[in-house]
């Protein structure tokens, strides 16, 4: 999914810088003759509801991409958002990991999981903020959350698809020592 | 009162001393850049609390020491300039200038010396866990007593846009309105209150009282209202760090962290920190561009009327965005969640408008001659371009899950955005000022020549950042075993860097070139002799 995100935002920033580039381009020249219309601005009888057609069209496209993006963003079609905010499933097993003093503290390592099977994460901190992200071997993010320190519970489900080790890091900032919170083959998915 | 050269003195010490601080944060930007690439040298083989000590000094020498002290520089000049009217207060504009210098070294000295290294995060219970994480408790109240200094200059400087806009000059005449009716007016007018009444009592042809301002000084007020609250918040922080560390030194005082709550702080924090995003870069930013583009191309802006209500309903939209900086906090309730990722692409439709009515504008001038400051407006817009997109791409829940505290964060949307499009904007007001200030011209050569550097090296850092990001290399993360898959995004972004910094090497040549070294030096403490 990543790679796919990369190649769509590359295309993305290509569409941005080619815009600007053929728009100082284009700006430098004298407009056509029908373009002129416009050139002193619109006027009084361009303009409906205090927009100018082209401005009121641009408006337009941008709720639109507002709604698009928010409904698909937040659809069960993406995976996070799925599990975060439409599968009400129970999971087959908790596993609860403290962290204490800039260690992870884990009841057994590695954790063993099930593949395909929805498991629950429950982290908690005794001193000060941290994150709690699951990686690949290869390095690539697998989930992530911040981890807020008690009184509260930091949970979360997930289902792993693909068997193997998976790394623990904390992800987020929590002092110098941070670097060193790193458990290599803390999780193994099994299946 | 401060006359037209005074002003101009004061404008350029501002300018000299904040692009001082952008020379000092390169310089510490690039040595980090090395140290995360695992360059083991004298200079960069930083150890990790010296690095995060570095860390946390970096965004408050660039944001404050750089962006805020060139903006008041800027606005100290053209607000009076646009009004025809004096600043409001000498007094004020000095003590922001002495206030922000004080407090910036204050916290770049602290975290020098001490290696005190909470980053300008700051999450609560982290800045004061002495036992915790090991601080030297005597570094807490110093750097507590550094940002209440800088945001005493920010609310200083805000205090004299805001009367320098709308409160008479003093001494002040019987007929003229109290502040207090002028404060209620501002308040009123910037939540738009004032056209609901009117559309409920049906007042036809209704023009809100701000809309007899110049667009440009719509823009700045509304940036400072939002500033202003970033200010009390973060200065707020300042205060309890401050008390905190007094508390470490009087053991007689003792005071638990957890007395306060660490979700609520993140959230009020948030809240805050968020504003100075909406503030001073989009809104100041706006303003600027709505000032440079018609004044340089001498036509009106397109569809001012439309600009001026997004610059009011934006604020709107600031009030709700912190919630994308939580997206990975599982406690926070969902709704602030699915609230927070609604409410930050509604700076889709504001920030999109705003570059349309500019481009627009430009469109409309065709042929556009181009001088540095609109070829550096134009590629500003493409820096929000870039960085903006990729600020609403991440800033919803599903994405978040893998982006949160990336370098995609760091790199695309902060780093591109900052330096590309609220650095490129600062620059264009110089190379725009420059002139109306010295009385001399910058080389446009030069100026194209740091155009170029200056967005190669930013893209080339900020993309090859994002892009390990994407692949999941964490931000605020020294990888001391070897960078493994991330060194080739690394090795690029230190390149980037580099010519970065080439960038702003050449602008300091063009501005020594053009008026001396020695020149410079005399704003502050001859000024009268040279550019009157």
């Amino acid at each position: 999914m990543q790679y796919a995100f990369e190649i769509f935002y590359l295309a993305l920033l290509a569409v941005i810088i080619s815009f600007i580039i053929f728009f100082y381009i284009f700006s430098r020249k004298a407009p056509k003759k029908h373009d002129t219309d416009l050139k002193e601005g619109p006027t009084e009888a361009d303009v409906k509801h205090g927009m100018h057609r082209n401005e009121r069209n641009w408006l337009y496209f941008l709720l639109a991409v507002l709604l698009l993006g928010n409904l698909v963003t937040l659809s069960p079609l993406i995976p996070s958002a799925n599990h975060g905010l439409w599968t009400q499933s129970t999971p087959v097993m908790t596993i609860t990991i403290q962290v204490d003093n800039h260690h992870f503290i884990m009841s057994q390592q590695p954790i063993t999981i099930p593949v395909g099977k929805v498991v629950e994460f429950v982290v908690v901190s005794h001193d000060v903020t941290y994150g709690f992200g699951v990686f690949r071997k290869d390095g690539t993010m697998v989930f992530q959350m911040q981890v807020v320190p008690e009184p509260y519970k930091n949970t979360l489900m997930w289902i792993f698809d693909q068997p193997g080790f998976y790394d623990v890091r904390s992800t987020e900032y929590s002092g110098p020592q941070n670097p060193l919170m790193y458990v290599p083959n803390a999780i193994q998915v099994e299946g | 009162m401060l006359n037209e050269d005074e002003r101009k003195i004061l404008t350029l010490r501002f300018v000299v001393v904040s692009l001082v601080f952008l020379g000092l944060g390169g310089v510490e930007g690039t040595m980090m850049r090395g140290r995360v690439d695992n360059l083991d040298t004298p200079l960069l083989g930083l150890d990790p609390q010296h690095f995060y000590a570095m860390l946390t000094a970096h965004p408050f020498v660039l944001i404050y020491g750089f962006a805020y002290m060139a903006v008041m520089g800027a606005f100290y000049f053209l607000v009076p300039f646009v009004l025809g009217r004096d600043i409001y207060s000498k007094k004020a504009a000095n003590a922001s200038f002495l206030l922000m210098i004080a407090g910036v070294m204050t916290v770049w000295t602290t975290t020098f010396i001490t290696h005190y290294a909470p980053l300008y995060t700051l999450y609560w219970p982290l800045p004061v866990a002495v036992t915790a994480v090991g601080w030297n408790p005597v570094s807490i109240l110093p750097f507590g007593v550094g940002m209440i200094l800088i945001f005493a200059a920010v609310l200083a400087f805000f205090f004299n846009m805001f009367a320098t806009i709308f409160l008479p000059l003093r001494p002040k005449a019987s007929s003229q309105p109290k502040p207090a009716f002028v404060a209620r007016e501002l308040v009123v007018t910037a939540f738009n209150v004032d056209k609901l009444r009117a559309k409920i009592r049906r007042v036809p042809d209704y023009a809100s009282k701000v809309f007899t301002f110049p667009v440009f000084v719509v823009g700045v007020f509304r940036g400072c209202v939002d500033t202003t609250i970033n200010a009390v918040i973060m200065g707020g922080v300042g205060v309890l760090l401050s008390t905190y560390g007094i508390a470490y030194l009087l053991p007689s005082m003792a005071l638990s962290p957890t007395l306060i709550d660490p979700l609520i702080y993140k959230n009020v924090f948030w809240w805050g920190l968020d504003m100075i995003a909406d503030g001073n870069v989009l809104m100041f930013t706006a303003a600027t561009w709505y000032l440079i583009v018609p004044l340089l191309l001498t036509r009106k802006l397109y569809g001012e009327n439309v600009v001026r209500s997004v610059i009011l309903a934006d604020l709107l939209v600031s009030m709700g965005v912190w919630g994308h900086h939580m997206m990975a906090d599982t406690p926070q309730p969902l709704g602030l969640l699915i609230e927070g990722q609604i409410v930050t692409w509604g700076e889709l439709v504001t920030m999109g408008l705003t570059m349309f009515a500019v481009l627009m504008t430009l469109w409309l001038a065709r042929p556009v001659k181009y001088t540095a400051p609109l070829k550096y407006v134009l590629v500003s817009i493409m820096g929000y371009g870039i960085g903006g997109t990729a600020g609403i791409i991440q800033a919803n829940y599903a994405v978040n899950r893998y982006f949160h505290n990336t370098q995609w964060i760091v790199g695309i949307h902060a780093h591109v955005q900052l330096l590309i499009g609220l650095g490129l904007t600062i620059f264009a007001a110089i190379y725009a000022l420059f002139p109306m200030l010295t009385g001399k011209q910058l080389s446009e050569r030069l100026a194209d020549v740091q155009l170029i550097l200056w967005t190669v090296g930013g893209l080339v850092m900020g993309l090859s950042m994002g892009l390990a990001g994407v692949v999941g290399m964490l931000r605020r993360m020294l990888y001391i075993n070897g960078l493994g898959p991330f060194q080739p995004y690394m090795n690029a972004a230190l390149v980037g860097a580099v010519i970065l910094a080439s960038g702003y090497a050449v602008f300091l040549v063009n501005i020594i070139r053009t008026v001396g070294f020695k020149t410079i030096l005399s704003i502050f403490y001859a000024p009268h002799k040279e550019f009157q």
